[in-house]
């Protein structure tokens, strides 16, 4: 691991208490290890040339394409717009689970405080919106510096609890923020698959950009859980009394299936996918999102 | 059904319950995890609900079965063996060969081999009462076997059932071990005599003895024998009842020397002690009694490990009569081979018959001087001087030797009764001289080599004076005659002169070459002193004269004297030597049927618990009554007791000992009798540890398989355990990784 990013993993970043200081460690950590940032420092973007048709603003008029072929071509330019991003913070009881340095709320949240830091940084807007069962907190866009502590309040505020139902909640975002926009759905996915990717159809439908941030511990993705264990679900999914080496293999296969799943339905309707360990690192997820963020371009 | 040795342990089965009830413990202290992903889990446990069931049940059993069958080995199950099983109620013959030879009484450790040997034997029985099998039992003893005379053993197939064991112990009670040296050979051939080779019944054959070198070292015919008890599917047990070497010291043989005996006359006993062991012994005391009365004792100086030392003991008796000497070792690990017994019969005097040819009688004078020197020289012979028709006419076989001197021709009467009376065991000695005829001898006592002549003559020969040569005109061999001169400077013999002699034909005959042996011969080579064996008795012929004609010597060389006594006493001992009677020997009495009645009453050695006996007495051709005693079973003096017709009585006594060879203790163990029985299928326990033939009383013992079936269980159930998920695994696998 480079020097620079000894402090994204979660052990370093569990010792700091407030999430906006986490935000900008992690931040400045990530950004202080590039080499280059070709994403930031230019407002107005080419996009591609046209050929001149009469009514076009001369000024746009490439003269140097005119003068190697002698025709005349305009450049278009993309338009000169703020990114409106929406952070979808998954908080259900669910998302309590954890046995290393942070546990999937956690991790969820110190993203999504990460996420909402740089996308300030770059001048964008940013809200955020924390469900369960129901929108818990909803945060408006903005673009002002001191946004970001609103946002970071509605995480820290938002204790897991409940059970996730994804569909009404990614129904109403989209009746919420109507213009096109990012979303970012930081969740463990641990819901019906039907409602959830039919809320991501509806998003991208409505023109948004989608990406999800798949948070899983390490236990849930290598279950080695040995001794007569009684598992109790965390959402009222019942309990078991088992011994869970026995059950491994079974287990590890249907969570093999349901991960194939998600990757599948989140291919289907173009929405870009990160399964995120909570023991990762946590620049992963602002190297997944600006990636997404390099290609988003190309894809409308 | 097997059988257990422990049955109280297979309460113990109870804790193969142990598993399950951990399992269900286990129910209770389950970990408790909050868990997220429980769709997954129970996706989980819907598709190897059944499967995982199955697995944990396996797991159980195994576990189950592990502890029943560490419990189960713990009581030492027995199946019964392949016979057992498949004809149930097939009866078990025992058969118990027990060692009574003396060797078996060595002390050690308390107690003698003996007395461990009837404990095994009452154990075996014992153990096998309790079988469920009809039980068979016999007990063949050594010795028993040995004597063809003594009928059927002890025990012959007899049922192990009501009061068997009362019997047997009060049998084994009243058994003494005896003195014979009975081997194990009888014994196993006695099974086939008595019991046949072929038997529906499964037979043991139990082996008590003490396994010594002999014959154990070299089985010989024994192998055979146990090699068909193995082919015959007979079960073999060899039980060493004595598990240690000890030294032994054992009085080898005690007999009267080859002197003359008689009344007043002093000679010596010859006594050899053997030490068996290892070290040597120094200043070994042999005590010794005549007739009951304590002699002074011998002291053999030192005695070297694993030789024999012979002495002598010197001997005198005043009286005429039979008289017994015995002899005593101090007490070691062998008590019966320190007694060793001796019959010496002293006659008053000692009859001898001098026939001399000549009227004058010079040579037979010569020689009764020689014989009886009169004065305070007691020799106790008593020369009677005759002429040759003597013979003929008078029976012979009360002189004790008879001397032929210078004779001229005997009639063929006398001939006959001269070689019926050295053919019986009596002693004749020629001396030759000028009345003598080569032809007579030829023809009549030599006779090609079937007469008494021990050689041809060829006729008178002069033994040339030649007073530059040193060497001796007679010179001797190494005979019992001459023995006294050898190892001296032999003065007197050197001065001995031959001037005539009878040459004989040179060489000898090849006939003569096995029979003949030359005694002595003269300076020239020529044979001056030839023997033959005659019958049970002996011919010495001195082929020069008894009187001083033809030499000096009987002229006032003291050599003649005691050649002459020398020779007296062989010739008055048989040729062929009685062997000493041994423990298990016939004794045979021989007296005059004329003076005494047939019946013969036999008294055993005073010492020994044994009740006289009573047997008739046979006519034999030559007028005497023969009466035989079968199997001396002790070692002592018995005394056959005879009434007379004029209401007096006679007696001989008889000494019986022991064989000295079974002294010898040294042990074969288990190892080199593994390899001298090479081929042999059998099982060797000491008599300490040796309870019973458990596998063939009650089958096969099943602990060995158990242990393996244990291991093996223990192997599968950890197999078994880690494929279930018992166990935790070394390293946790990655899965489910995006």
């Amino acid at each position: 691991m480079p020097d620079s990013k000894r402090f994204l993993h979660p052990d370093a970043i569990k010792r700091i208490s407030r999430l906006d200081v986490r935000a900008r460690q992690i931040v400045e950590g990530f950004l202080a290890g590039m080499h280059r940032s070709p994403y930031f420092g230019q407002s107005v973007e080419f996009l591609q040339h046209r050929e001149y048709v009469a009514g076009d603003d001369p000024r746009y008029v490439d003269w140097k394409v005119w003068a190697k072929q002698d025709r005349l071509y305009v450049k278009q330019f993309e338009e000169d717009t703020n990114l409106r991003c929406t952070l979808l913070v998954d908080v259900s009881a669910s998302m309590r689970y954890g046995a290393g340095a942070l546990n999937k709320y956690e991790y969820g949240a110190t993203v999504a405080a990460s996420l909402a830091y740089l996308i300030l940084r770059q001048q964008d807007a940013v809200g955020c919106v924390a469900f369960d069962d129901k929108a818990r907190t909803l945060v408006p866009q903005r673009t002002r510096r001191n946004h970001l502590d609103s946002i970071l309040r509605s995480l820290e505020i938002s204790a897991p609890r409940g059970k996730t139902d994804v569909y009404p909640i990614l129904h109403k975002v989209a009746e919420t923020y109507p213009a096109r926009g990012m979303m970012v759905l930081v969740s463990d996915l641990l819901m019906p698959r039907e409602p959830l990717f039919r809320g991501l159809r509806l998003l991208r439908r409505r023109g948004h950009d989608v990406m999800v941030f798949h948070v899983l511990d390490d236990d849930e993705l290598d279950f080695p859980f040995d001794g007569a264990t009684r598992f109790e679900g965390l959402e009222a999914d019942g309990e078991l009394s088992c011994n869970p080496r026995a059950l491994r293999r079974g287990y590890l296969a249907a969570l093999g299936e349901y991960l194939e799943e998600v990757r599948r339905g989140c291919v289907r309707y173009e929405v870009d996918y990160a399964l995120l360990r909570t023991s990762q690192p946590l620049d992963a997820a602002l190297a997944a999102y600006l990636s997404n963020r390099l290609g988003m371009h190309h894809r409308n | 059904m097997p059988t257990f040795l422990h049955p109280a342990l297979l309460w113990g089965l109870l804790i193969a319950g142990v598993p399950v009830l951990i399992h269900l413990i286990n129910l209770f202290r389950h970990r408790r995890v909050p868990w997220a992903a429980m769709e997954f889990l129970l996706i989980s446990q819907r598709r190897n609900r059944t499967w995982v069931l199955l697995k944990q049940l396996l797991l159980l059993l195994l576990r189950m079965t592990a502890v029943a069958v560490l419990v189960l080995m713990l009581t030492h199950p027995r199946l019964p063996t392949q016979w057992g099983r498949f004809l149930d109620g097939q009866p078990v013959h025992h058969i118990v060969l027990l060692d009574d030879s003396f060797s078996m009484t060595e002390q050690q450790g308390g107690s003698q081999a003996w007395d461990r040997a009837k404990a095994a034997v009452e154990r075996i029985a014992r153990d096998a009462s309790h079988s469920s099998r009809p039980q068979t039992f016999s007990l063949i003893r050594f010795s028993q076997a040995a004597n063809e005379n003594s009928g059927k053993p002890d025990l012959l197939d007899e049922s192990v059932r009501g009061d068997f064991l009362d019997r047997l112990s009060d049998h084994l009670k009243e058994l003494d071990c005896s003195e014979t040296s009975a081997g194990p050979l009888p014994a196993l051939e006695g099974i086939e005599r008595w019991l046949g080779a072929d038997s529906s019944d499964q037979r043991i054959v139990y082996l008590l003895t003490d396994f010594r070198t002999n014959p154990w070292a070299e089985p010989g015919d024994l192998k055979p024998l146990l090699q068909g008890l193995s082919r015959s599917q007979t079960g073999l047990h060899l039980v060493p009842c004595v598990d240690r070497f000890q030294p032994n010291v054992a009085v080898a043989s005690l007999r009267p020397d080859e002197g003359i005996r008689a009344a007043g006359v002093p000679f010596f006993l010859d006594v050899a002690v053997t030490n068996h062991g290892d070290a040597p012994l120094n200043e070994v005391v042999v005590q010794v009694q005549a007739d009951g009365q304590a002699r002074p004792a011998l002291r053999i100086p030192r005695l070297p490990p694993r030789q024999t030392v012979a002495d002598r003991i010197p001997m005198q008796f005043a009286l005429a009569g039979t008289h017994v000497v015995q002899v005593e070792l101090d007490s070691d690990a062998v008590a019966l081979d320190n007694h060793r017994y001796c019959v010496v019969d002293v006659p008053a005097e000692l009859p001898v018959l001098l026939i001399d040819g000549n009227m004058e009688a010079e040579d037979a004078t010569y020689l009764s001087s020689a014989l009886r020197p009169g004065g305070a020289v007691v020799t106790g012979l008593t020369p009677r001087i005759e002429k040759p028709r003597f013979l003929s006419q008078n029976t012979l076989g009360s002189f004790s030797a008879i001397y032929l001197l210078n004779v001229e021709r005997l009639e063929d009467s006398a001939i006959k009764a001269l070689e019926q009376y050295v053919a019986a065991g009596g002693g004749l000695c020629v001396f030759l001289g000028p009345r003598c005829a080569a032809s007579f001898f030829n023809e009549k006592l030599y006779r090609g080599g079937t007469g008494l002549f021990p050689v041809p003559l060829t006729g008178q020969e002069a033994l040339l004076v030649d007073r530059l040569e040193k060497t001796p005109d007679m010179q001797v061999t190494d005979h019992p005659i001459f023995r006294v001169f050898s190892g001296q400077r032999n003065g007197f013999l050197g001065t001995v002169s031959i001037s005539r002699y009878f040459a004989t034909v040179d060489p000898l005959p090849e006939s003569a070459h096995t029979s003949v042996e030359v005694l002595a011969r003269l300076r020239n080579g020529a044979p001056l002193v030839v023997e033959r064996q005659f019958g049970k008795g002996r011919v010495v012929a001195f082929l020069t004269t008894a009187g001083p004609e033809w030499n000096n010597w009987t002229r006032g060389n003291p050599s003649f004297v005691v050649t002459m006594l020398e020779l007296q006493a062989y010739l008055s001992r048989p040729a062929v030597e009685k062997k000493p009677a041994l423990v298990g020997d016939d004794l045979t009495v021989s007296y005059d049927a004329s003076l005494y009645q047939p019946q013969v009453r036999w008294v055993p050695p005073v010492t020994k618990a044994i009740d006289p006996s009573a047997t008739e007495a046979t006519l034999q051709d030559n007028g005497t009554y023969n009466a035989i005693l079968q199997a001396a079973p002790v070692s002592g003096v018995y005394r056959a007791e005879y009434s007379a017709k004029d209401g007096g009585h006679g007696d001989q006594p008889l000494a019986v000992n022991i064989d000295p060879e079974e002294g010898k203790l040294d042990l074969v163990d288990g190892p080199a009798l593994a390899a001298a029985l090479e081929g042999v299928d059998y099982r060797y326990e000491p008599v300490s540890t040796f309870r019973y033939a458990e596998e063939e009383l009650e089958g096969r013992d099943l602990t060995d398989v158990l242990l393996y079936a244990l291991i093996a269980l223990l192997v599968l159930e950890q197999l078994v355990a880690y494929w279930v998920g018992d166990h935790p695994p070394r390293t946790v696998e990655k899965g489910g990784d995006a």
